[in-house]
């Protein structure tokens, strides 16, 4: 297929590279320097597309990110991308395009006529109204609206591609390379300083890229790319083309989205496909530039009606003229250099549509000379025409462009070029929280006062001459360096005629009863819509925002917010000051999600964390277990064995002989100073003033409002020198709430804090072997049972490495647990799996050590406590000090009404009445399981296991006033049906007395 | 993302390195056993919560763990000054249009 | 414990990153990681206005300690990095540790030991890792927010920060390179993570 509307000189693009590409199964040629709506257009395709709600065909309005129709399906399979502007598509050899919805195909649509014949039934806010009730039917409606709405399809396949993210910094960020920019950044550039400039498209230059002014006498584009390979040229200047900084956060802190390979193919052959970057600048320049509004007529939307501004710009650029026979509608001088665009091009002009009596600017004045014919005082109050527009309805208008004041004629044309005017591109000024400004000279809003090191250059603020744009630029750039500059550019483009303010052409029908006259594209919001929410009485913007949808998604109201707002206003009597605009949010254009995973996906996703000896237990087939950002051994399977065969084999290799565990994941706190004691005292419930060197003990911390926060071991090494043990999740938390009271209220406690969790790998061994295992290895320590007490501390030497040893117990058992530096914990490891050999040493995870805790009644601080446990709740009053003078955190809490209260949940113990039940942890406890739903809750099971050792199931939980209700008969029912009994009982299930870990 | 400065490593580093601790000058009542529960629950449960200024603490967790004072606008989020443990606010809720502390904020680096 | 003495034993002991030295190694790598492995890391508190615990400190390291916040000194092997007011990294010669503690506690007890401090090893907690090479610079802009670039992080300056989601305290030293103090329990990660984001650069282990 020829491109028939391809001009045969002129424009940016390559005629030497011809590339093909498909869209929807149809194969078409561009040129390289195309985007894919320049070389669609190229070839006269003019529907790429169905509206979201009413299924209308829609052709390309725009040619940038302001595009609300031209939304694609590109690439297939795993490459697949849903939804990126037609505008915004470099065309690349072999692209494979599609319209993203429209079936069975855009061309025709059924959905078309549903929207044709639903249309008076879908008005605004129609789901809201339509799928309110009854609730449960939801899931049902929304599985309709999702197939009938919506845009583009994500491939369900892993994306073959790679992200990442860098974060940058620098001393001034440019946020778009049109003149402003570009001269804003040179002249910060030349400062030195460092200085980053950000344009979406591939080239810088903006405008000056598709007109036809100059720059000092020098041809616009030319003037372009010198300024471009200027600021290539300087080292402190990073350039990046492809890169939309789409969000703005406090701070000066900028987000950009850099496509790094989307413009050569659908997956990225090396490297990154897009990268995002993370500025952080001290000054930034916005210089975004302006969108051009349509204006609100009678079937607006209709293929081959476009903004002007984006026709000029496919002649100039892109040597394309999306039309035969153009007739041009204006409010304002900018549509006659559209004019003069075609006529140029070789095209018929029809007329010049202009809403204006009396319009006499310079373009004004160059489209007469050239016998352009132009109707002043009028306006098209409707398009015609089916799958494209073919005639354009003119009508005469008064003076304010309010009332029709003569019947209309139709011009018979194929394209009708809208200038409504300017909208500044206030998005990301708006992101850091300030309101836009509604200016009435310009009949646009601007960027508001900002708290940011913020400045504005060229249109972004409302001013919209070339010349004004550049010199503005370098104002900016010089302010942001500090420093001044009195360069000023010449461009000849003095004297534009006045604007006039027009958003909505009247119809000779009212409103509600014109064809549909749309406001927001992408959202099908029309005209009557907005009036019907303000008639509803809808009057805040945000509110009618969020009832119409208008300025939603993916398109944030670039072309239709201040026609919207314009006739909210009029609706209300009110001026759009007074009424005046939504706010907007990032992402100013959409972003992947894979770039914003960046690199942290996979195995990157979390950290995970891994002790000395983790080699070890991936070479002996340990499944693991994730606590914090700990990889911990879970249990140790052996062939053919399931895993509650393994754990009754690990227990009962504890409770009969040895068994081994990593404990290296416990936080460990290095303590010193001579008030460490002290200290300890006031951040545990129990006393340390007494405790010698070589004693450990066990310590319940609280938090303020006298909850179990954390717990855990501290030995005293020597009179001023402490080893805290902490839970495994829980170290960063401790160490940071120790140097919290110790930095804001006990500044003066002499004492230091030193994280050693990594320092140390910790070997702890369990069961009536565990001394015979030890005593193989370590012969400068005395460890029989009268020299080395349960709860004792020694320094000596195992296996020929220095070792702290410390008889401590977590299961019951006796047993040790001997620290060693982690270089040497891999080999301590080893060592003691080959003393322990003879002995059966197995090695157990922490399914294991949960279950033999539990079976002695220990708790886990986060598992049986949630932060509302006491440790009177807990049965733990034995670790509470009643003498200490300090009132320790959390001690005042116990008298407070609610913490003393009889009937709170106590921990308890739980035999289930079936011995070969395992209630499943989280159950509900109840008294009486037959009592209507909802039933009266006295608490839950915090843990449950199987123990081999005592031959039933074992239960913890926590139940109002438990400690009053030993012997009774509490029930667990369950989402399937079953109701399970237990018996309340004290929690330690094993060796009451504790004979054991005192051998 | 805020950009704060930490007054022990005096410099302006990222929000990342920083986690938000709470109300600053809130102080453990120096004998709480004398104290009434409803005075003990002011001290462990109520907050301010201000529109405007604010005074809190952070902890610059990734960097050199120190506690420091912040006092930062809750509706713009500037941050007008931070100071270290132990010392007060030069600008308050009474004094309501301060100057941001440009050196402070590491503008001129 | 205060004097831990190494075994230098090569089945004995294995540094943070030691299962990572057979990575394929690019030839004309970027980035270069090179493991200084098995240092002596002492983690030291006091404080800096106290003339004597900064006179007993700098008469066993033959220097003062840094005062200015982010600085390192080094000399004749030793390395004190800044860590906040009142905080050192200690980097001394491997198996050092252990003396060098001693040392420095019985410096301190010579000054009449009332002085408040704490010296703690961690040299097993951590390792040090140099890390040079042309793409070392957006290798750093990819792992860690801080401003690495030369006009913010001249030679010889300390920083804590972040480095992907892990931590890290990082010294650029005269050559452009810098070293960088990994947890042991990240080390996996952060060798993960370096080969993944230095992919693009190539990667060698010196």
């Amino acid at each position: 297929m020829s491109q028939v509307n391809r001009l045969a000189t002129g424009g940016r693009i390559d005629r030497s590279k011809p590339m093909s590409f498909s869209f929807n199964g149809k194969t078409f040629q561009g040129f390289d320097g195309d985007t894919l709506a320049s070389a669609l257009l190229a070839n006269g395709v003019g529907i790429v597309g169905r509206s979201f709600k009413y299924s209308r065909a829609r052709g390309i309005l725009g040619h940038g990110a302001e595009e609300p129709n031209a939304l694609m399906q590109l690439h297939t399979g795993n490459a697949a991308v849903p939804n990126p502007r037609a505008t915004q598509v470099e065309l690349f050899d072999g692209l494979v395009s599609g319209s993203t919805n429209g079936w069975p195909s855009a061309e025709f649509d059924l959905m078309e006529w549903v929207g044709k014949i639903g249309g008076k039934f879908m008005p605004v806010g129609f789901y809201y109204k339509t799928f309110m009730a009854p609730q449960k039917m939801w899931m049902t409606y929304e599985k309709f609206i999702r197939k009938a709405a919506g845009f583009g399809k994500l491939s369900l396949e892993p994306d073959p591609d790679t992200y990442d993210k860098i974060n940058a910094h620098c001393d001034v960020m440019v946020v778009g390379a049109g003149p402003a920019g570009l001269t804003a950044a040179l002249e910060a550039g030349r400062s030195g300083k460092r200085v980053i400039i950000v344009d979406e498209q591939n080239e810088f230059g903006g405008t000056l890229l598709a007109n036809n002014q100059t720059v000092d006498g020098v041809d616009a584009a030319t003037w372009a790319e010198q300024a471009t390979a200027q600021l290539e040229a300087m080292s402190n200047v990073l350039v990046m083309p492809r890169t939309t900084a789409f969000g703005y956060y406090d701070h000066n802190f900028v987000c950009a989205l850099e496509s790094r390979t989307d413009h050569i193919g659908p997956v990225s052959a090396s490297g990154s496909r897009q990268r995002l970057h993370r500025i952080r600048a001290h000054q930034v320049i916005l210089a975004t530039g302006a969108i051009e509004r349509p204006l609100v007529f009678g079937n607006n939307d209709l293929p081959g009606i476009m903004l002007a501004n984006s026709v000029s710009t496919y002649i100039n650029r892109y040597a394309v003229v999306p039309g035969n026979r153009c007739v041009i509608m204006t409010t304002n001088d900018s549509g006659y250099q559209t004019a003069l665009d075609i006529q140029a091009a070789g095209r018929t002009v029809v007329a010049v549509v202009d809403s204006r009596h009396a319009p006499d600017g310079r373009l004004v004045q160059q489209a007469k000379a050239a016998g352009i014919e132009i109707m002043t005082g009028h306006g098209v109050i409707e398009a015609q025409g089916s799958k494209r527009v073919t005639g354009a309805i003119v009508a005469p208008l008064d003076a304010a462009g309010d009332t029709l004041t003569g019947p209309g004629k139709t011009l018979s044309c194929d394209l009708v070029a809208v200038a409504g005017g300017w909208s500044p591109v206030v998005h990301l000024s708006c992101h850091t929280g300030s309101r836009p400004v509604w200016q009435e000279d310009i009949a646009g809003f601007v960027p508001g006062p900002s708290i940011q090191n913020q400045h504005l250059a060229g249109a972004v603020t409302g001013d919209y001459k070339l010349s004004q744009a550049l010199n503005a630029g370098v104002q900016a750039g010089a302010a942001a360096v500090g420093v001044e500059s009195s360069h000023v550019f010449d461009c000849g483009d003095e004297s534009e005629g006045a604007a006039q303010a027009l958003y909505l052409i009247p119809h000779t029908k009212p409103i509600s009863r014109a064809p549909k006259q749309f406001v927001d594209f992408q959202n099908d919001v029309t005209a009557a819509g907005i009036e019907l929410a303000a008639r509803e009485g809808f009057q805040s913007i945000e509110h009618v925002k969020r009832y119409t949808a208008m300025g939603f998604g993916t398109d944030q109201g670039k072309t239709g917010n201040v026609n919207g707002m314009a006739i909210v206003a009029k609706a209300l009597n009110k001026s759009i000051a007074q009424t005046g605009t939504t706010i907007f949010r990032p992402a100013y254009t959409p972003v992947t999600f894979g770039a914003l995973g960046g690199r942290d996906v996979g195995v990157l996703l979390d950290p995970a964390r891994h002790t000395a000896m983790h080699p070890w237990h991936l070479a002996n087939g340990a499944e693991f277990e994730n606590v914090g950002q700990w990889k911990r051994p879970w249990y140790f399977p052996q062939q053919g064995e399931t895993m509650q065969q393994t754990l009754n084999r690990e227990c009962l290799a504890v409770r009969n002989s040895v068994g081994i565990l990593d404990a290296s994941t416990l936080g460990k706190i290095d303590i010193q100073g001579k008030d460490a004691r002290e200290f300890l005292n006031r951040v545990y419930t129990n006393a340390w003033s007494k405790l010698a060197p070589g004693k450990c003990r066990y310590g319940l911390m609280l938090k303020e409002d006298g909850m179990i926060f954390d717990d855990g071991v501290t030995a005293c090494l020597s009179d001023q020198h402490f080893l805290m043990t902490t839970t495994s999740g829980g170290a960063a938390a401790v160490l940071g709430w120790l140097e919290l009271w110790h930095q804001t209220e006990w500044p003066e406690l002499e004492v230091y804090f030193t994280s050693v969790t990594d320092q140390w790998a910790t070997c702890s061994f369990a069961g009536p072997n565990s001394r015979k295992v030890l005593e193989k290895l370590c012969t400068d320590v005395d460890l029989s049972a009268e020299a080395m007490k349960f709860m004792d501390y020694r320094e000596g030497t195992v296996a020929g490495i220095k070792a702290r040893i410390f008889r401590i117990s977590f299961t019951g058992e006796l047993s040790f647990e001997v620290n060693v530096p982690a270089d040497q914990g891999h080999y301590m490891w080893k060592k003691l799996m080959e003393a322990g050999e003879e002995f059966g040493i197995t090695p157990y995870g922490t399914e294991s050590m949960h279950v033999l805790r539990a079976e002695k009644g220990f708790i886990i601080a986060g598992q049986d406590t949630d932060g509302s446990m006491t440790p009177q709740d807990c049965l733990m009053g034995w670790a509470v000090s009643k003498t200490k003078s300090f009132s320790f955190l959390g001690e005042r809490s116990f008298t407070r009404p609610d913490t003393a209260r009889a009937d709170r949940k106590q921990l308890v113990g739980l035999k289930p009445i079936d011995p070969t039940v395992v209630i499943p942890e989280g159950s509900q406890i109840v008294m009486d399981p037959n009592q209507p739903i909802p039933m009266d809750m006295m608490g839950h099971v915090t843990s449950s296991y199987w123990s081999e050792c005592l031959g039933h199931g074992i239960a913890m939980g926590t139940v109002k006033s438990g400690s009053d209700r030993m012997g009774q008969t509490v029930y667990c029912p369950q989402a399937d049906g079953r109701v399970l009994a237990a018996q309340i009982c004290s929690p330690v299930f094993y060796d009451p007395k504790g004979d054991h870990h005192n051998d | 993302m805020h950009h704060i400065y930490c007054p022990y490593c005096e410099e302006t580093r990222e929000e990342e390195e920083y986690s938000y601790t709470g109300e600053a000058h809130i102080e453990r009542p120096k004998d709480p056993a004398a104290i009434s529960d409803e005075a003990w629950g002011d001290y462990l449960f109520f907050r301010s919560n201000p529109r405007g200024i604010h005074h809190e603490m952070w902890y610059h967790a990734a960097g050199c763990r120190r506690y420091f004072n912040v006092t930062r606008n809750t509706q713009s989020y500037e941050i007008h000054e931070t100071y270290k443990m132990g010392e007060l606010p030069t600008v308050t809720a009474q004094v309501p249009t301060p100057a941001p502390k440009a050196a402070q904020q590491g503008e001129a680096s | 414990m205060t004097n831990s003495t190494h075994n230098a034993a090569t089945d004995v002991m294995e540094s943070p990153l030691h299962h990572h030295v057979a990575h394929t190694n690019a030839v004309d790598a970027g980035v270069v990681m090179t493991e200084d492995k098995f240092r002596g890391h002492l983690n030291l508190r006091g404080n800096p206005q106290d003339a004597d615990f900064m006179a007993a400190v700098a008469s066993v390291l033959g220097m003062a300690l840094p005062t200015e916040p982010n600085t390192s000194v080094r000399v004749n092997g030793f390395v004190a990095y800044w860590l906040c007011p009142n905080e050192w990294l200690l980097i001394v010669a491997s198996g050092a540790q252990g003396q060098v503690e001693a040392d420095l506690r019985q410096a301190v007890a010579d000054k009449g030991g009332n002085q408040h401090i704490a010296v703690t090893d961690v040299s097993s907690g951590q390792t040090l890792v140099n890390l040079s090479g042309s793409g070392l610079a957006q290798l750093l802009q990819k792992s860690t927010v801080y401003d690495c670039h030369e006009s913010n992080f001249p030679a010889g300056k300390v920083v804590q920060t972040t480095f992907a989601k892990t931590g890290t305290t990082m010294c650029k030293l005269e050559d452009g390179s810098v070293d960088l103090v990994i947890r042991r329990s990240f080390s996996d990660y952060f060798f993960l993570w370096l080969a993944d984001a230095s992919e693009e650069y190539g990667l060698r282990i010196a």
